[in-house]
């Protein structure tokens, strides 16, 4: 499922669509071109500014107008440089097999690179930026952090500006009219006053208060003081499962700014946790949260946006209001710890992914087969027999020591 | 370097080597002599020589340079329709070389595309018919839609039978060197259910632990091909804990990397494993395929596998409460 934040989904998918920063647009496309002459004026680019302001956008909409396939490492990832290495610098050397006409490197937020965590990071960027035959983007807040002096000697700078309001209103009024929302000026003039600038944070303000609804006002932002308040998950999921009735739990969802898809993640993991005993309320509670995602899966096919209330109110209403409810007990909530094992294992999932790319393409299988029909047995012939194992390897291209990384567990 | 696993190495390179499929074969070579060609769809269950036909068929159509005239897609693999779209286009929009009067795209695992993907590949096989050819490859024929079946020749694969499947294991024992028991190729033939691949696979694995190839070998190795997690998930989950079962379930995601399809598939396999050591009523294990056939469906329509599958071990708990309170 995904959360449907307008942000992403009026994210520009063309360069002329990227609102302001004329000037930076038009040298970072000839930049851009003067790779396809190949003779790149410099081999990379930092795009600084204040957050929301189109960095990343004109990135995309640039790699998607000249068919460009965008290799991203942004701040969420480990940055060493073990890591970098693997994911960015194969990317950086080798051609492309997808269909695009090419690549383009994006590091977003390069200043959040830690010195100290992020062990050799800065380095091997730089060595990157030396050896990259694809161009290379980075983006920063700050550029003129002490620990980057030698990174921006490199790259070509270019700087973007906060979004003029007048910008951020016209960008605010179509998104409305997409909509189908009647917003007055007043309205659309104080979202954009209060982003100073931020393009994203004024269209998230927008989401907060005019979703779902058919007009706004001025009296609309009453609710929507400052974006830095975070709501608590923790608070929020006690609510759901404390309500008694529907109207209690649909509450919820009046949040400004609800990450639904985290909240999905948190009630999926939490109601085992709360309806712990009753196997019957659990199988309630899964059934409502399965058909709010059987919802989700179809808006996110077939753009079904008129399907979204109901996918919610399974997700709330559908979950706490259990026929079979127990006794609510104080419970300590957990943190969706799926997520977290998805980023913890994340290397050992690409390297099984690799591995079965290569028996995929020997076994003329897919590679989910490879993975279940072919992968097991080889494990197994390495296992009662090395040398024949290891003379399996090889045919595949495969080495012995990430195959025993593989599947050491 | 030669092949180094059986089932690579003694894939069949001609037609005549196939077998068990001996209609589709006739039909096939009368294609090659007179050179004309309609749209394929092979279907039939796993191992049973989808692939090696369509590859075989390539060989003796095109020759020795077989690959400069046929292109072997996987449709499991490719993400999005846009991908299929493009490279079969680019490659069905140029002339065969080598006086060919046209080119050979192989499209395995086609019922694993959406609809709408089919939809487009219909356009795609009309505007290109007169470069290209298709041969799709498919375990269900109703997974692929109408239209694409009417422009195709279908060939329905049929389950391999017992003696065709111990001849070929005997030949690549033979070949290997390795001495297989009568019980040991009835144990094969048990486990892998006709699908040959697997039946391959299964003998390198258990010849691999070394001496003769016997039941006991056999039963070792299948053990130990589907994880073990598939089999406490159930018990676990007919147990009433479900938070165990979640951690069960979690891990054949994230340490044997397995997709919400594949857990489905083989706790199927498992419900009807004779072999399994959880017994379940007969109307149970119907009770069960139910409801993993709507978890399949969801799941390939989009929707989130961790959630669907919780919700279908929660569903198991309930049943598991019902047989033991009576």
């Amino acid at each position: 499922m995904a959360t449907y934040p307008w942000t992403e989904k009026y994210r520009p998918r063309r360069v002329a669509d990227v609102v302001g920063n004329e000037e930076a647009k038009s040298t970072f496309i000839s930049w851009l071109k003067s790779w396809f002459n190949d003779k790149p004026i410099k081999k990379a680019v930092l795009l600084y500014g204040p957050p929301g302001v189109g960095k990343t956008t004109l990135v995309h909409a640039a790699a998607h107008e000249y068919g460009l396939e965008v290799i991203e490492a942004n701040a969420s990832d480990v940055r060493t440089s073990q890591a970098l290495k693997r994911s960015v610098l194969r990317a950086a050397t080798e051609g492309s097999l997808t269909g695009y006409k090419g690549k383009i490197i994006l590091m977003d937020e390069v200043d959040g690179i830690e010195p100290s965590a992020d062990r050799g990071g800065l380095r091997t960027l730089l060595d990157l930026i030396e050896g990259t035959r694809v161009p290379v983007v980075l983006t920063a807040n700050d550029p003129w952090d002490p620990k980057l002096r030698e990174l921006r000697s490199k790259c070509l700078l270019m700087e973007f500006k906060p979004i003029h309001q007048r910008d951020i209103i016209k960008v605010l009024k179509k998104i409305c009219d997409m909509e189908g929302i009647k917003a007055d000026r007043e309205v659309l003039r104080e979202i954009a006053r209060r982003a100073e600038g931020d393009l994203r944070a004024a269209i998230n303000d927008l989401q907060a208060i005019a979703e779902g609804r058919r007009s706004i006002s001025l009296e609309d932002l009453g609710p929507l003081s400052s974006r830095s308040k975070q709501y608590n998950m923790f608070e929020i999921v006690r609510k759901i499962f404390f309500s008694r009735s529907a109207e209690q739990a649909r509450a919820i969802l009046a949040i400004p700014s609800l990450d639904y898809e985290m909240l999905f993640q948190w009630i999926n993991e939490n109601i085992p946790l709360q309806y712990q005993g009753s196997i019957e309320a659990i199988a309630e509670a899964y059934d409502a949260l399965s058909k709010a995602d059987i919802y989700f899966s179809r808006i996110k096919r077939n753009q079904e946006w008129s399907l979204l209330p109901y996918a919610l109110e399974l997700m709330t209403a559908g979950v706490a209001l259990v026929k079979h409810k127990p006794k609510l007990k104080f419970t300590k909530y957990s943190f969706p710890q799926r997520l977290k094992l998805l980023s913890m294992s994340k290397e050992k999932r690409e390297l099984r992914e690799r591995m079965c790319s290569f028996i995929a393409s020997k076994c003329h299988v897919s590679r989910a087969l490879a993975n279940t029909e072919i992968l097991p047995f080889i494990g197994l012939i390495y296992k009662y027999n090395r040398r024949e194992g290891v003379k399996i390897l090889k045919w595949l291209g495969i080495s012995e020591r990430s195959f025993k990384e593989l599947i050491g567990s | 370097m030669g092949e180094a696993l059986w089932v690579e190495k003694y894939r069949p390179k001609t037609l005549d080597e196939i077998i068990n499929q001996e209609e589709i074969v006739k039909r096939l070579k009368q294609f090659v002599k007179t050179r004309a060609l309609p749209h394929l769809l092979f279907a039939g269950p796993p191992g049973t020589g989808k692939t090696t036909t369509a590859l075989a068929l390539a060989r003796e159509l095109f020759g020795e340079n077989w690959r400069n005239n046929a292109l072997e897609l996987n449709a499991s693999d490719e993400r999005g329709i846009q991908t299929i779209r493009e490279r079969v286009k680019d490659y069905a929009r140029t002339m065969a070389i080598g006086g060919v009067p046209f080119k050979l795209i192989i499209l395995d695992e086609a019922d694993n595309m959406t609809s709408d993907a089919q939809q487009a590949l219909r356009r795609t096989m009309e505007l290109y018919s007169r470069t290209a050819r298709f041969c799709l490859i498919a375990n269900y024929v109703s997974r692929i839609i109408e239209p694409i079946q009417s422009r195709c020749a279908v060939f329905r694969f049929q389950p391999l039978r017992k003696e065709d499947v111990l001849r070929r294991l005997e030949f690549i024992a033979k070949s290997e060197g390795v001495e297989v028991t009568d019980d040991g190729y009835e144990a094969i033939w048990e486990v892998s259910g006709g699908d040959l691949r697997r039946a391959i696979n299964t003998l390198q694995a258990a010849s691999a632990l070394g001496g003769k190839v016997n039941s006991t070998a056999v039963y070792r190795v299948v053990g130990r091909v589907t994880p073990e997690e598939i089999g406490k998930l159930l018990q676990v989950a007919m147990d009433g804990n479900f938070l165990k079962a979640r951690e069960l379930l979690r891990k054949l995601m994230v340490d044997y990397g397995l997709s919400g399809v594949d857990i489905i598939k083989s706790i199927h396999r498992e419900l009807f494993n004779p072999k399994a050591n959880l017994k379940l009523p007969e109307e149970v294990k119907v009770e069960l395929a139910d409801l993993l056939g709507e978890i399949n469906y969801r799941m390939v329509e989009g929707a989130d596998e961790e959630v669907q599958l919780s919700a279908f071990i929660a569903k198991v708990a309930l049943i598991g409460r019902k047989l033991k309170g009576g």
